[in-house]
């Protein structure tokens, strides 16, 4: 379903990913593993079409002087040329680190801005319905402001979001970032149910290893720019190298 | 007097909301400072009194290709010279500066520097408790009302709306939405411009039309703005009538001091400002905008 092949992106001289390659088969729900820095995120970034954006908002100061090599294949068609919005139209959705839900704007409207692309009504309250279902502290919350919920509802209002685009694919960027231990169980107890339950094709960026390979098919480890190894849980964590020095296990 | 103050106040009000509201929208959603954007106003004016004295069109067809031509002109300045720059903020304030000399000269060379007057779309008065309003300025409010209740319901209860206001916020998350941010920015320029332009047809029979008209405007919609907040759309409303009420208070308190009003509104915005540095509706969550 999904195809990265060779991606490298240079920020001016410094190269924050290296020629990394990874496949997502339908179906599938991939994790993808790293500690800080390793890349995760710009990996993700650059799926979606966000490091072009970032690029061209940049364009005519230094930053702009970003490289990217490589290309991207979704459902058989090459996505790295596209706009990220065009991307996201053909149902690869990202859930961004830390959430980012807009602040100004209540839950509501924040899921409704997910659903920006369906134009019919009663699709959209019964996405909506099947998000509350998932997330009931949204419905309660649904009138209050997203920049005062919590890291915790944060996140849960981000998937959510990304939910009611009903996406083919979710690529979910550290959802467990800064939650403490319940709500990240909690989190991931959800993602399963989205897995499993609404059958979308899932790209897990994640720290926390073990959570990571609770729940994933097989995962791909990162660290400095690069991908360093992949299989299936048990066969990474069988691996002394791969445990002891990229795994911290 | 306090009744005079009122009503005169609310249209004045109204005025400056219609030009602040579309200037804190382009602010918001593409983080510009347009300061071409009273030119609108003006050449809608302009456009009136051409097409309605100079061609002799009927009132109400001059206003809608008034309307029409001013909207054209926002929208193709936009794509021509403030879309590729629009991410260099220093860059579209001179470009916008130097758009908004062109267009004065535009109306100098059209219409001379000498003061016009446009045909009223109403004559007559309605007294209102006391104080003799002219048709034409109720006309004004009225109509400024009705536009800022469809620019409220537009950004608040439809799919655009929520668009627009996404985009304002995090217009990289945008786009994850599958929301095209440059179509967006495109549309919310029109917008604005069709703000300017609507303003500038009502009050132009109210006004004497002259090239330097858009200035005195644009210095108080900045105020205005930054007074309720920058990118604040509910702020610009509210600071446009707090300051179009300052100005109609100095004018009524000190009729041989009106020269101050505008001064005088300046002050209280600076006063506004020193209590409450990020306006009075202004961004709760700085931290969070990228």
């Amino acid at each position: 379903m999904l195809e990265v092949n060779g991606v490298t992106v240079r920020y001016d001289t410094a190269t924050v990913l290296d020629d990394a390659s990874l496949r997502v088969e339908k179906g599938e729900l991939v994790g993808l593993v790293g500690p800080n820095g390793a890349g995760k995120s710009t990996l993700l970034r650059a799926i979606v079409g966000l490091i072009r954006w970032e690029r061209e908002v940049l364009r005519g100061t230094r930053q702009a002087d970003i490289t990217f090599e490589g290309d991207v294949i979704f459902e058989g068609e090459r996505i790295d040329e596209l706009s990220a919005s065009d991307i996201a139209r053909r149902g690869l959705v990202l859930c961004p680190e830390r959430g980012r839900p807009f602040v100004e704007m209540t839950v509501r409207d924040n899921l409704l801005a997910g659903a920006y692309l369906c134009k019919d009504r009663k699709e959209v309250e019964k996405n909506l319905d099947r998000v509350h279902e998932l997330f009931p502290r949204l419905k309660e919350r649904e009138k209050q402001i997203s920049g005062t919920l919590s890291g915790g509802e944060r996140q849960m209002l981000c998937i959510g979001r990304a939910l009611m685009r009903q996406p083919k694919m979710l690529l979910v960027d550290e959802p467990s970032s800064g939650l403490a231990p319940r709500l990240k169980e909690d989190l991931f107890k959800r993602v399963e149910e989205i897995y499993h339950e609404l059958g979308v094709t899932i790209l897990l960026a994640e720290q926390d290893v073990s959570f990571a390979f609770d729940l994933s098919v097989r995962n791909y480890v990162m660290s400095r720019g690069h991908i360093i190894a992949h299989g299936t849980a048990q066969e990474l964590l069988g691996d002394e190298t791969i445990r002891k020095t990229y795994l911290g296990l | 007097m306090v009744e005079g103050i009122i009503i005169q106040g609310l249209i004045k009000g109204g005025t400056y909301a219609l030009l602040a509201v579309g200037f804190s929208l382009i602010f918001g959603v593409a983080r510009m400072i347009n300061l071409s954007h009273t030119c609108f106003y003006m050449l809608a004016a302009y456009g009136i009194y051409a097409f309605a004295k100079m061609l002799g069109m009927p009132l109400i067809a001059a206003a809608v290709l008034s309307l029409l031509a001013t909207t054209i002109i926002g929208i193709l300045t936009y794509r021509l010279f403030i879309d590729r720059v629009r991410e260099h903020h220093v860059t579209v304030m001179l470009i916008t500066l130097a758009l908004a000399m062109v267009f004065q000269e535009w109306m100098i060379i059209s219409f001379t520097s000498e003061p016009l007057g446009a045909p009223s779309f109403i004559s007559g008065y309605w007294e209102i408790i006391g104080v003799k309003v002219s048709y034409q300025h109720l006309l004004t409010f009225g109509v400024a009302l009705a536009v800022l209740i469809c620019v409220w319901a537009l950004l608040s209860k439809t799919r655009l709306g929520v668009a627009i206001r996404a985009t304002a916020q995090d217009s990289e998350i945008a786009n994850l939405m599958g929301i095209n941010v440059r179509r967006i920015l495109l549309v919310t320029m029109g917008m604005a411009a069709v703000l300017a332009a609507v303003a500038g047809i009502v009050v132009a029979p109210t006004l004497t039309l002259e090239p330097r008209m858009w200035t005195s405007p644009l210095v108080m919609i900045m105020a205005i703005v930054v007074l309720g907040g920058l990118g604040s759309v509910k702020g610009s409303f509210i600071g446009a009538f707090i300051i179009g009420f300052v100005e109609v208070l100095v004018v009524f308190l000190m009729p041989g001091g009106a020269f101050l009003k505008g001064a005088f509104a300046l002050l209280v915005m600076v006063i506004i400002l020193l209590v409450r540095p990020e306006g009075l509706f202004g961004i709760a969550f700085e931290e969070e905008r990228l």
